[in-house]
Formats: C-alpha cells, sequence, structure tokens
C-alpha cells in the first residue's frame, strides 16, 4: 500500500493552516508574531536538510557514513543537553558524551542486532530512525536530571555540606538529589509508557500505519522502541550523574562556583 | 596588629604551652572574588576555647567555615596538629569537628531520624547510639526526651541547636565550631550548652557577642575587615 504523497500546492495550503492561530495570537497581543515565523522557517529548513541527508544515506548505505552521522547527532545532543542544563561545556562535555554515547549505542544495538536483526546490521534504514528516536529520548531525560540535581544542590547547600560534617561521603550526601534527579528524568518516560495507545498514537506507530505498515507490526516496533528508549535514558542519566560528580566539585568536596553557564 | 604566627597562647603567662591543635598562618580568603580574610594568623591549643568578635561582615564565620575547608585559601596556610591543609586533611578535621550554626539543619522528618541520621554514613555505621545514649544526649542539653518524636519542622530554634550539638556529642566530636550557638536559648538552656563546652577534652572555636559565652572563653580573638585587629586573653578580656 502506497502513501499518498503531498504535491506542492497541497504543501502551501498546509502553511495556511498556521494563518488561523497567528492572527488569534495577534489579537490578543502576545507578540509572538516573528517568533511563530522564525520557528517555521527553522523547521521547514532543518527538515528539509535532513531530508537530503537522509536520502544521500539511504542511497549510498555505507557503514562509516551512517556512523558518522550517528557520531553527528551524539555530538549536537551532548551540546544541547549542557546548554539547556545551564551548563559548561568545557567542564562536562566529555563526561556526558560518554555517558550518552554509551547508552544509546548500548540499546541501538541491543535492539538491531538481538531483536530486529536486520540483514544489514549498519543499514540506515534501521539505524538512523531508531537511534535517533533513542537519542532524542535520551536527551530529554539527561536535561532534566542534570538541571535538577545540580538545582537541588545549589538551593539545599546547606544541608549538603550538613551531611558532609556529619561524616558523608561526597556520594552518600548527594544521594536525596541524585536519587530525586533520577527520578525525574525517568518520570516522562514511565508516564508516556503507562498512557501510551490510550492518549495518543505514538509517532512512530502512526508513521508505519501511514507507510503502509501492518498495525501488528507497528505495535511491536513501538513496543521495541519504548523499551529501548526507557533503557537508555535510565542508563544514560545515573552514568551521566555519576560521572558529573568527579567534576562540579573541588578536593574538598565542595560544588564548584563556576559550573554554570555564566557563572 | 599582631604578628605572623602569633597565638591564642603562647605559654607566656607561666603555663606550659600544650601541643598546638590548629594553626593559622597568614591565611586569606575571597569568596566570590571578594576578599574576606587578610594575612590572618593564630593558634589554638587543644582543650582551649576562643572567641571570634568583631563587626557583621569582619569575617568571623568564614575563619570557622574555612577551617571546614568550605573556602579555598587564596594565601597562607593552616595546620592541624601538625599536618598541613590538604583534602586529607580536611576529611580528619571533619571528622573531630561540629559546625553549630544560628539556624542548624537537621536534615530529617523526626528528632531521632535527626539525632541518628549520622549514623546511616559508612563512617558511622558500626557505632549506632542506643536508647540510651540519646536520652542522656539530650537530658545534657535539657531536652526532654519525648522530643525524640517530634517533627523537626515543630522545634525552636534554640531546641534545634541543642539537637545539633546533641548529635555532635554522639559523634564523640572534640572540636567545636559554634555560631552564634546561644543566640536563640533562654537562660537555663544556656546554662546547658555552656556547661557543655566547659569540657576540658572540647577544643571551641566560636563566634559570640553573648558576654557570660565570652567570659568563659580563654581567649579572644578580634577581627577588622577580615584582619585580625588584637588578641585579647586572661586578665585583660
Amino acid at each position: 500500500m502506497e502513501t499518498v504523497d503531498i504535491a506542492l500546492p497541497q504543501m502551501a495550503v498546509l502553511y495556511g493552516i498556521v494563518l488561523l492561530p497567528w492572527l488569534l495570537l495577534g489579537l490578543i497581543g502576545l507578540g509572538v508574531s516573528g517568533a511563530i515565523a522564525t520557528g517555521i522557517l527553522r523547521m521547514s529548513l532543518q527538515l528539509a536538510l535532513v531530508g537530503v541527508y537522509l536520502k544521500t544515506l539511504f542511497t549510498l548505505n555505507n557503514p562509516w557514513l551512517n556512523g558518522l552521522w550517528i557520531l553527528a547527532m551524539l555530538v549536537v545532543a551532548d551540546w544541547t543537553i549542557l546548554k539547556r542544563a545551564g551548563l559548561k561545556r568545557r567542564y562536562f562535555f566529555a563526561a556526558t558524551f560518554a555517558a550518552v554515547t554509551a547508552s544509546v549505542l548500548f540499546s541501538t544495538a541491543y535492539l538491531l542486532l538481538l531483536v530486529i536483526r536486520p540483514p544489514l546490521y549498519y543499514d540506515a534504514r534501521y539505524l538512523v530512525p531508531l537511534a535517533g528516536m533513542i537519542l532524542g529520548n535520551c536527551l530529554q531525560g539527561n536535561v532534566i536530571g542534570l538541571e535538577r540535581f545540580y538545582t537541588a544542590l545549589r538551593k539545599n547547600e546547606n544541608e549538603y555540606l550538613t551531611y558532609l560534617l556529619l561524616g558523608a561521603t561526597r556520594r552518600e550526601a548527594v544521594s536525596p538529589y541524585f536519587r530525586e534527579a533520577v527520578k525525574a528524568s525517568i518520570n516522562p518516560t514511565l508516564a508516556g509508557m503507562a498512557t501510551l495507545g490510550l492518549v495518543s498514537l505514538p509517532g512512530m506507530m502512526t508513521g508505519q500505519i501511514l507507510g503502509g505498515g501492518e498495525p501488528w507490526l507497528a505495535v511491536k516496533y513501538q513496543i521495541a522502541i519504548m523499551l529501548c528508549i526507557f533503557t537508555s535514558t535510565t542508563l544514560a542519566s545515573i552514568l551521566n550523574l555519576r560521572l558529573s560528580l568527579n567534576i562540579a566539585f573541588n578536593e574538598f568536596d565542595v560544588l564548584k562556583e563556576d559550573i554554570a553557564e555564566g557563572g | 596588629m599582631p604578628p605572623a604566627g602569633s597565638r591564642v597562647r603562647d605559654g607566656g603567662d607561666g603555663r606550659a604551652a600544650g601541643a598546638v591543635f590548629i594553626r593559622f598562618d597568614r591565611v586569606s580568603v575571597s569568596v566570590h572574588g571578594k576578599p574576606i580574610l587578610t594575612d590572618l594568623s593564630f593558634a589554638l591549643e587543644s582543650g582551649e576555647k576562643a572567641v571570634l568578635r568583631g563587626r557583621s561582615g569582619s569575617g568571623k564565620s568564614t575563619v570557622l567555615k574555612t577551617l571546614l575547608g568550605l573556602y579555598p585559601l587564596s594565601g597562607g596556610g593552616i595546620l592541624f596538629e601538625d599536618r598541613p591543609f590538604d583534602p586529607a586533611t580536611v576529611q580528619i578535621i571533619r571528622r573531630h569537628a561540629a559546625y553549630i550554626g544560628q539556624e542548624p539543619v537537621l536534615g530529617a522528618e523526626t528528632v531521632r531520624e535527626a539525632l541518628t541520621l549520622p549514623f546511616q554514613f559508612k563512617a558511622h555505621r558500626d557505632r549506632r547510639p542506643s536508647e540510651r545514649q540519646l536520652i542522656d544526649a539530650l537530658r545534657r542539653l535539657h531536652l526532654a526526651p519525648d522530643i525524640l518524636e517530634r517533627e523537626c519542622r515543630r522545634v525552636s530554634g534554640g531546641e534545634k541547636q541543642r539537637i545539633a550539638i546533641a548529635r555532635a556529642l554522639l559523634l564523640g566530636k572534640n572540636l567545636y565550631l559554634l555560631d552564634e550557638v546561644t543566640s536563640a536559648l533562654d537562660a537555663e538552656s544556656k546554662g546547658a550548652v555552656l556547661e557543655v563546652f566547659a569540657d576540658p577534652g572540647f577544643t571551641v572555636l566560636s563566634v559570640a557577642h553573648d558576654p557570660d559565652w565570652v567570659a568563659r572563653c580563654d581567649a579572644v580573638l578580634e577581627l577588622d575587615g577580615g584582619r585580625l585587629a588584637r588578641i585579647l586573653r586572661d586578665g585583660n578580656r
């Protein structure tokens, strides 16, 4: 079953749908017209570029090129995680990169090599979208985890120092904030798994069904990706926070003053 | 200004000087780039009680926190039992020392949990106090045993300070860094606290304005703008 194409004139019609919210937001004086225009323009350009890249990637299907693409995604994700978490990249880049890379590669390799087992393990058609979905969710979880952890630590610095002075090691003293941060980082994925299919149809499943796939096959892929997302988000959050503990404190176990971006 | 290395007690008063426990030697500390302590020198012998006095912002609390490794030194050095001030020594200081501030963090839901909190950590796990020891520590500070089951958010500031002291006693601390520890206490509670710290086995470095407290101290160090202005000893307080 072929998916119905959206021809260029229909694409123009599609953009017309945003005129309505644009007008409404203008009428209530929100002053976001510029932001809407920039957002739509950036999204369109970025996706167009990705379309070109993916087309090339799928055509060539070269293992090195596919690997390079994954590497580029990991670097951008690492950059984005630290920017959104408000932490200095020069301190945390290597730790975040190591944690996210190890977790995403583990989950993706598990899924591809042990579960889906495509004829070519590096097939761009499987590798790129699956790794991308796992990485995208991992990114969200790590932003939440890092941001929560260091915000809680700064807010409760006296409590943390009290634990230290009562004989706690650095790991023991941070453990209440560590647990809360890990919980916060996996909560969206856990909540998503609990309501999946009830509140909304997940993107990948919808895509497969629209692409002509069997609903049962789409369901199996969706379960596979959700389990891998959960695994990689949990692993990356724990690993990333753990590695960051070696960076964010001075030799006397006191949180460094200059770890925050702009700090 | 006293010379570098001047000591709270130097043996010149006819008594044999004890071993120097803590020595600040031309210590300078900056916080957020602003100098707080400058060229601060003094020494404290084991068992001595000293009080830091001075105007607000003169660096009194910073002296206590610096000794705990909470602020890095920008100049000078600290010796603790003749050990240089490095991460290993700071761990030793933290094992010896209790810091009790004006509003201590109890870090637990109930007073019982607050008192036993440190015994969950690996360092103290094998020394969990008995019920008798908990009650004895509370009684030393004139706190009734029924406070054990009270929620920490329902105890007063003065009770919090005494619970924090009781916790330090249970941990067997012998160096007390006290920041206005009698400020929230009534006369009776203050008497109990003064009695606890009169123990000759306890070395005390404190920040206080309370005349009763100052009268009990062996030495008074006056700070002015982060510098040691003068040291007052017995006889000229």
